[in-house]
């Protein structure tokens, strides 16, 4: 479980995330939507306790990153925003380099790499060297090489971006299976299908702030709208509809 | 030591080992090709040296009809004459001789009557290499046939040459053996350091910056490894790679050392196991101090390309000193082996020159260069530590 309460961050005269509070729970899809800029990958940064808030505090299951970094982030499993791999080193290696970073035996990274390969349909590449590898198989990797641990909370900021279909509905697939064996997801996206697919509650994030959230429907009724992109539009114009 | 630190230690060498561009600007590069390039340099500048002063000289000549009995002399010394028209000096800035003599038209009418008479030699004093054994050359033997001259008009009047000669000059020159030929070899010094550089250098920049551009930084980030550990790491592979460049230098030098005619020049260099041990136990801490300093450098880039012309700059550090003590040798002190590159540079010169290396010097060289060493290190961390890391634009 993620608790998120009243996180600030300013870079120089910017405002980037203003007193965003939340709480992802676990076995369920807790979704970040807004455009770009809004400050989800700043929010998040703090939520992996990559960046320190001004202001505010994350609890990941009940500890505080900032007086715990270490046992906090073996906790998270996190698909950052850039996700690049070591090109000269294998799919299989990147993920084992992981693994060892986080202090698991040779024994356990292989069994869970095994599972990951198996969930994420990686066979035909993860002992190829990463350098030329697809988008799609880029992200397989690196949620792999972030999840090889197996943590109670995964953070992802934007999975999908720049998947074509097959990997999207792969990368999906995988979220749900993992919410199934309890987890709690945290992701971020601007793509209105992606939340609405996967997510059970959604965040809509715009100019820092938390605008709104609820399920899709709950958020149709509070808008009057009827579908998710027009209830979008009306949360961050401010009901003044569109541009 | 932490596990940890040594999970990132192997897989950067692993990483970089699979590189075959960083291998050869490292080990090859560095520690084969320098030590050759050296000992190829030295004979061809021996080679050139000893074919002019060995070979039989050829003098071109103009004017020579002006002075017989010059040329008679010049005969029976196994000169070949090589008659020479045009303008002198434009022959010596086009390269097309490298001295030219000149006797003037009044040269006989001088003679004759007793007065001295001229002779001119063109030469470019400037330029390098084997100009200057050949303008020595003529002018020694043009001082002879004065002298010869002189002598027998001295005699012809009756007067002992003798009286001539009021005050002798006599050579003592003390410099033994070996530093005479140590003066060619004062670029050693720089060659072993600078394998050392270039060693590490790849490294600091693919562990440091080549982790931004691959946006692999953000995620290594967020693994349970503390920063300062985390860069401990790095340093670590970086490290090994200067030693790695290090060793295989030293080995290099002393297989091609044979191929060297350093024995020709009146040089012997000891390069036995003791002294292989002092060079690699006073560069060993220069190890950490350029990898430490590399990464450094290497943390306020961006991007590999902008990383490497930075990097590449601080190659320059280690020229410093080398350049200093090949223009102004100076006599060794004890503080100044407290200075790294410095320190490394003086017990170079010193075995090159057959000296005993004190254990004293070794040690302030190891213990000054490890301090400086150090404290880069720290700052490598806590530059490591900034939240700005991510973000330096």
């Amino acid at each position: 479980m993620i608790e998120v309460k009243a996180i600030s961050k300013s870079f120089g005269e910017v405002k980037a995330v203003k007193e965003v509070t939340f709480t992802a729970p676990n076995n369920q899809v807790t979704a970040l939507l807004g455009a770009n800029g809004a400050g989800k990958t700043t929010s998040l940064r703090m939520i992996y306790s990559l960046i320190t808030p001004d202001a505010g505090q994350v609890l990941i299951d009940g500890i505080d990153p900032k007086e715990q970094p270490e046992a906090a982030r073996k906790l998270l499993g996190v698909l950052p925003d850039t996700r690049g791999l070591y090109l000269r080193l294998t799919a299989r290696e990147n993920i084992e380099y992981f693994g060892q970073l986080h202090g698991m035996n040779d024994d356990d990274i292989k069994s869970r790499t095994e599972s990951l390969v198996k969930d994420l349909r990686m066979e035909d590449f993860i002992d190829r060297k990463t350098d030329g590898f697809s988008q799609g198989q880029r992200v397989k990797v690196a949620i792999a090489r972030a999840l090889v641990h197996d943590p109670q909370n995964i953070i992802l900021d934007e999975p999908t971006n720049g998947l074509d279909v097959m990997s999207t509905r792969g990368v999906r697939a995988f979220l749900n299976k993992e919410k199934q064996r309890g987890k709690c997801i945290l992701f971020s996206s601007h793509v209105m299908q992606e939340v609405s697919a996967v997510s059970d509650e959604i965040l809509v994030v715009s100019d820092g702030k938390v605008r709104a959230s609820g399920t899709e429907l709950e958020l149709h009724q509070q808008t009057g709208q009827k579908n998710l992109e027009d209830a979008f539009v009306h949360i961050v114009t401010n009901g003044e509809g569109h541009e | 030591m932490n596990k940890q630190i040594l999970t990132v230690t192997k897989k950067e060498i692993k990483d970089n080992v699979r590189d075959k561009k960083s291998l050869m600007s490292s080990i090859f590069m560095g520690a084969v090709f320098m030590p050759i390039l050296f000992a190829v340099m030295i004979n061809f500048i021996f080679n050139m040296q000893k074919d002019k002063a060995e070979s039989q000289l050829e003098i071109a000549i103009s004017g020579s009809e002006n002075a017989q009995s010059f040329m008679n002399f010049v005969k029976t010394k196994d000169v070949k004459i090589k008659p020479f028209s045009g303008d002198p000096k434009r022959a010596i800035e086009n390269k097309d001789e490298e001295a030219v003599v000149v006797i003037p038209d009044n040269f006989s009418e001088n003679f004759s009557k007793g007065t001295p008479a001229k002779i001119e030699v063109y030469y470019d004093a400037t330029a390098k290499g084997a100009t200057n054994v050949t303008q020595g050359r003529i002018k020694s033997l043009i001082n002879e046939y004065s002298q010869t001259i002189g002598m027998t008009r001295l005699q012809l009047r009756g007067i002992s040459p003798i009286l001539l000669r009021a005050v002798v000059v006599e050579d003592h020159d003390v410099s033994t053996a070996q530093s005479k030929g140590a003066q060619i070899l004062m670029m050693l010094p720089y060659a072993l350091i600078l394998g050392l550089f270039m060693g590490s250098m790849y490294l600091a920049i693919d562990t440091m910056a080549g982790e931004k551009e691959r946006n692999s930084l953000e995620s290594l980030l967020l693994n349970p490894i503390k920063r300062s550990h985390l860069l401990t790491g790095k340093l670590l592979a970086t490290i090994s790679f200067g030693l790695m460049t290090m060793v295989i230098t030293l080995i290099t030098f002393k297989l091609v050392m044979p191929f060297m005619p350093l024995e020709k020049m009146g040089v012997t260099i000891d390069l036995g196991l003791k002294n292989l041990s002092i060079l690699a136990l006073v560069l060993a801490p220069l190890a950490f101090l350029a990898a430490s300093l590399q990464t450094i450098v290497a943390t306020f880039s961006k991007s590999f390309k902008e990383a490497q012309t930075y990097v590449g700059i601080l190659i320059i550090v280690p020229m410093i000193p080398s350049m200093a003590l090949m223009l102004m040798p100076v006599k060794e002190k004890l503080w100044m082996m407290a200075i790294p590159v410095l320190s490394q540079n003086l017990i170079i010169n010193q075995i090159m020159r057959g000296e005993q290396v004190a254990t004293i010097s070794i040690i302030v060289t190891i213990l000054g260069s490890l301090f400086i060493g150090v404290l880069l290190a720290l700052a490598a961390i806590k530059l490591y530590n900034r939240e700005s890391l991510l973000f330096s634009d």
